[in-house]
């Protein structure tokens, strides 16, 4: 019986083992990509970067340089930051605002941030990037304002589901104590809305940082462009010159800082993926 | 409390911001050209080009204190861009249309341009858009493209002792059966040559394959609506009979049987790589313009010299095509935005002046956007110094010959031109006959008009 | 308490309400409007009725494929994602030193961007093909399982995280006491198993069911913007701005009512799952 279980569990470590390899390869081979000379890429992207094939770091250096990549990866970076501290503060307290003060127009507001939620983005893709640019909103503070609305669907929704598990016992006692609901908010409420918060920051963070279509149609290709659009404007189209090095240096430059953050609060970011996930 | 002031500086942030948004200044109203206008915006077209436009910028806000904000629309994007923009109040000041196609959908948005002094210093009135005896949109540069190839390969191929035909020089072939003699001669004896094929690969990767769905595809377009006297001013373009269409597939297949990559890899091929391959000496030959010159010096790598790079007709077998030149246009017109201020309008049309008029400008003009511009303020060495450039301009000047005009600008969309796109890549393959290739590029363009 | 409250309105609710009808509302309720319009841009729109929606059967060949596209391409995916997510579930639920580790191996694909992924993959898939002479243009359904695999790559560790919640919540003693009654391993995960982690499965299966007919990054950068591999996201963003030319107004018309069946139609999968998942609720 021992030995049987004990081949069982190595040949299900064998299949873990494969499918890992199988999981982790592309990333390898962007990685060897990236240190390899442009003819030898598109050609043959599985053939080791050796000899006159290897060029060190020399496509990063190009990529940075060239394609204005830090440029990007700065307002990817900025945009990404602040709309999640926005969001998460502001949509915490308007859920708060939501649930306690029930009235037949919270009610409505509650319905219309939960009906945002199924909507497509193609729904809204021309008439929002409209709007946009007739409020001068197609900037990188713009933009940000703009993450708010979308994002305060979900994030309402979230954190309402939160506060009504929440008893009103302690937010009486600290009004009666004279606190005012600014304070009440930021000194009781918030607090306890903690979990709910980081699992609101790691979603929106994550749709933020990777989003395409809404930065593209609303900052456009110039200098606002983020990270997602700077990669794609790289890879298609055009009449210049396309170094496909520098490429593949770019696409290990926008993954890293994924990977990086990942492997630091992977604990947090597993969480809130599923709590999202059961809510949503 | 750290926290807390964070956040309420937060909120104060994303709030001053929508106030921002409902204050905003709205732009001077017309006709108060008395202010002096500080800022003026352009479109611009050229991806490729973007560069240049921040310098010329920069020196431009120098010397008169007008800043020109110059936006770049991504590749395949400036149509949409522009509808984007123009409903806004970033609308652009000056952008461009590319023939009378675009002319039709921003009719409202054209100032009239006669009184210029640009159009005063176009050489040939005729290629301007006009309408109505006004003129709406002046073309900046002229361009041309054909199949450029590189002499030092050739010539090695002309000493060849056992060369299985009678021509001698390029200059001897002057129809598609010489040059189909020679390119399938050469094929035979590539690894003689030292090269992998004789045409650059067929780039046939979405928003890759302009080559064949817009500029090929104008010749036979041009000859037909030449045949049946066709201008662009009627209705008469809004269907086409594609009845050169045994041209375009002769020309066609003997590129992509003739090539370094094989008929099946085409799909992923992008016009940098063929370039490169032509830039590296892997191929004698590739169908470009003269704006690829800088693709193929400037690669890391190159092999080809610039005296070495020359311009031939794309032949294909039609009748009197040894009197049929290169094919040289523009899609590039000028337009003034009718919307914006008198000021600002003005102050658009100063700048175009400086651009194609003053010394400074016009150094920018020929030596770093290396245009042909065709404006009389440009003498003869004030001309780019690229060889594609010059070999467009001795084509333009050859003798008893007469060069192809740009039609495709009456092509009916981009989706027309992408779904071409996919038929000339599905035929490459092998997954389609050319008679459904027809049948498609005569069907797609009466659905795209909706004639 | 409430009355106090209340007055903060413009504190609280202000910014995101202000934000959330410029970014959705009124786009949302324009976008309505337009669909029974041709419009050049949005403030120049003519009043059509319902034609869009008549052309989009009838002018506009591409939305019925793509539709067809896309419903094949969700239930491909939901399948094969599920099926593989939770046996891995499985395997890494079995106490093994390491879990952890793999864990983290096969979720980290589902944080790259789409756009990324897309072009990722593109130099693998041709790569790969490029073995056989041939490229991942050379026939849509290679561009079709292309996207699967893709879709495969970056959901299954997501779905797999869902699956191992799902089954660390069965309790101990039942599987224990399946044993005592000599159930073989293959009825236990049919009999007992797959029942208890039902609610799992409907959360995953509606998550590949919405992440799959919405999908927009990982089919353009992937595919292109070739009709025969566009699904209906794609399509749509193209009917929008690809169709540049004379007949603009006529084209932003259909692309808006394609928007707006499109909007029907994932509304429909969300009325269902709510549907769904309340009865799951209900029965527990």
């Amino acid at each position: 019986m021992k030995t049987r279980k004990r081949i069982f569990d190595s040949s299900v470590y064998a299949v873990l083992i494969i499918l890992s390899a199988v999981f982790l390869s592309p990333v390898f081979v962007i990685l060897m990509n990236s240190v390899k000379s442009n003819f030898y890429i598109s050609d043959e992207p599985f053939s080791f970067p050796r000899g006159e094939k290897f060029v060190g770091f020399e496509n990063f250096v190009k990529g940075f340089v060239q394609s204005d990549f830090l440029r990007a990866f700065i307002n990817s970076a900025f945009i990404t930051v602040l709309s999640v501290a926005g969001i998460v503060v502001l949509t915490a307290m308007a859920a708060w605002y939501i649930v306690r003060v029930k009235n037949r127009f919270t009610k409505i507001l509650y319905y219309l941030f939960t009906f945002s939620m199924i909507v497509p983005f193609q729904m809204v893709m021309y008439t929002m990037t409209f709007l946009a640019f007739e409020l001068d909103l197609n900037s990188v503070l713009g933009i940000v304002f703009i993450y708010l609305g979308f994002g305060s669907g979900l994030s309402v929704f979230m954190f309402s589901g939160f506060i009504k598990s929440i008893p009103t016992e302690i937010e009486e006692a600290a009004v009666i104590d004279g606190c005012d609901p600014i304070r009440t908010f930021f000194m009781i409420v918030f607090p306890i809305l903690k979990p709910t918060a980081i699992t609101v920051a790691i979603l929106n963070a994550m749709w933020v940082w990777n989003d395409y279509l809404l930065p593209y149609l609303v900052l456009g290709s110039g200098e606002n462009r983020t990270l997602p659009v700077a990669v794609q404007m790289a890879l298609t189209g055009g009449y210049g010159n396309k170094d496909m090095g520098a490429l593949m240096a770019m696409l290990v430059l926008a993954i890293l800082p994924i990977i990086i953050f990942y492997l630091f609060c992977q604990k947090y970011i597993i969480r809130g993926v599923v709590a999202g996930a059961v809510k949503g | 409390m750290k926290k807390r002031i964070l956040s309420i500086l937060l909120a104060l942030t994303v709030v001053t911001g929508v106030l921002a948004a409902c204050n905003r200044t709205k732009p001077a109203p017309d006709g108060n050209s008395g202010t002096t206008v500080t800022e003026i915006r352009y479109l611009n077209f050229k991806p490729e080009i973007a560069e240049v436009y921040k310098r010329i910028s920069e020196a431009y806000e120098k010397e008169t204190g007008v800043r020109l904000i110059v936006e770049t629309a991504a590749s395949g994007t400036y149509e949409s861009t522009l509808t984007a923009r123009m409903a806004t109040d970033e609308a652009p000041t000056i952008f461009q249309i590319n023939g009378p196609i675009g002319y039709a959908s921003w009719a409202d948005y054209c100032a009239d341009l006669s009184g210029t002094e640009l159009y005063k210093h176009l050489t040939d009135k005729s290629l301007a858009i006009t309408s109505g005896g006004r003129v709406y949109g002046i073309p900046y540069v002229v361009e041309g493209y054909g199949i450029i190839y590189n002499k030092a390969i050739l010539s090695k191929y002309f000493s060849l002792p056992n060369r299985a035909t009678p021509y001698n020089s390029v200059d001897e072939i002057n129809s598609f059966a010489a040059l189909k003699a020679v390119v399938e001669d050469m094929t035979a004896r590539k690894s003689e040559l030292g090269i992998d094929g004789v045409f650059a690969s067929t780039s046939l990767k979405t928003g890759e394959d302009w080559r064949w769905q817009t500029h090929l595809m104008n010749i036979p377009v041009t000859l037909e609506f030449l045949d049946k006297k066709i201008d662009l001013t009627g209705d008469g373009y809004k269907n086409i009979e594609f009845t050169y269409s045994d041209n375009f597939k002769n020309i066609f297949d003997l590129y992509i049987n003739n090539s370094t990559a094989d008929k099946t890899k085409l799909g992923t091929i992008d016009v940098t790589a063929s370039m490169a391959e032509f830039a590296l000496g892997k191929c004698a030959m590739v169908q470009n313009g003269n704006w690829g010159a800088s693709q193929i010096l400037g690669v890391s790598g190159n092999k080809v010299a610039a005296d070495d790079i020359g311009f031939l007709p794309i032949y294909m077998g039609t009748k009197g095509e040894e009197n049929l030149g290169i094919c040289i246009g523009t899609e590039n017109f000028i337009c003034i935005n009718s919307k914006a201020t008198d000021a600002q309008q003005k102050a658009a049309a100063d700048f175009l002046w400086w651009l194609f008029g003053s010394e400074t400008g016009k150094k920018y003009v020929s030596d770093e956007l290396g245009y042909i511009a065709p404006f009389d303020t440009f003498s003869e060495n004030e001309t780019p110094d690229d060889p594609l450039a010059r070999e467009v301009m001795r084509w333009m000047n050859m003798e008893g010959i007469t060069n192809i005009p740009w039609n495709f600008t009456v092509f009916p969309s981009q989706n027309y031109k992408d779904s071409l796109g996919t038929a000339l890549l599905r035929y490459a393959q092998g997954q389609m006959g050319w008679d459904e290739v027809k049948k498609h590029a005569v069907n797609e363009w009466k659905n795209e008009f909706g004639a | 308490m409430h009355k106090t409250l209340k007055k903060y309105f413009p504190v609280f609710v202000v910014p995101v309400l202000a934000a959330f009808l410029v970014s959705f509302l009124i786009p949302f309720v324009m976008g309505i409007y337009l669909s029974f319009t041709e419009f050049r841009t949005v403030d120049a729109s003519e009043w059509v009725g319902i034609k869009n929606y008549i052309s989009i059967f009838t002018q506009d060949k591409t939305f019925l494929n793509s539709l067809w596209l896309t419903v094949k391409f969700t239930v491909v995916s939901i399948l094969s994602i599920n099926i593989i997510a939770f046996s891995i579930a499985l395997l890494l639920t079995r106490k093994l030193r390491g879990t952890d580790f793999f864990r983290t191996v096969f979720f980290m694909p589902n944080l790259i961007g789409g756009i990324v992924l897309g072009h990722i993959w593109s130099l693998i898939i041709n790569g790969i093909l490029g073995f056989f002479g041939v490229d991942i243009t050379y026939d849509p359904s290679y561009g079709f399982w292309g996207l699967v695999v893709l879709m495969n790559w970056q959901m299954i560790g997501y779905m797999m995280i869902i699956y191992i919640a799902g089954l660390q919540n069965i309790p101990e003693h039942i599987n224990e006491a399946a044993a005592i009654d000599g159930a073989s391993p293959l009825r236990t995960l049919f009999s007992i198993t797959i029942p208890m982690v039902m609610p799992s499965v409907t959360i995953c299966t509606f998550l590949t069911l919405t992440n799959s007919f919405k999908l927009f990054d990982q089919n353009l950068a992937l595919n292109g913007k070739s009709a025969e591999t566009s699904l209906l996201a794609l399509d749509i963003y193209k009917t929008f701005y690809d169709h540049t030319g004379l007949r603009l107004a006529e084209w932003h018309g259909i692309g808006q009512a394609k928007a707006v069946i499109f909007f029907l139609l994932v509304a429909v999968i969300a009325f269902v799952q709510l549907r769904a998942t309340e009865r799951k609720e209900i029965e527990q």
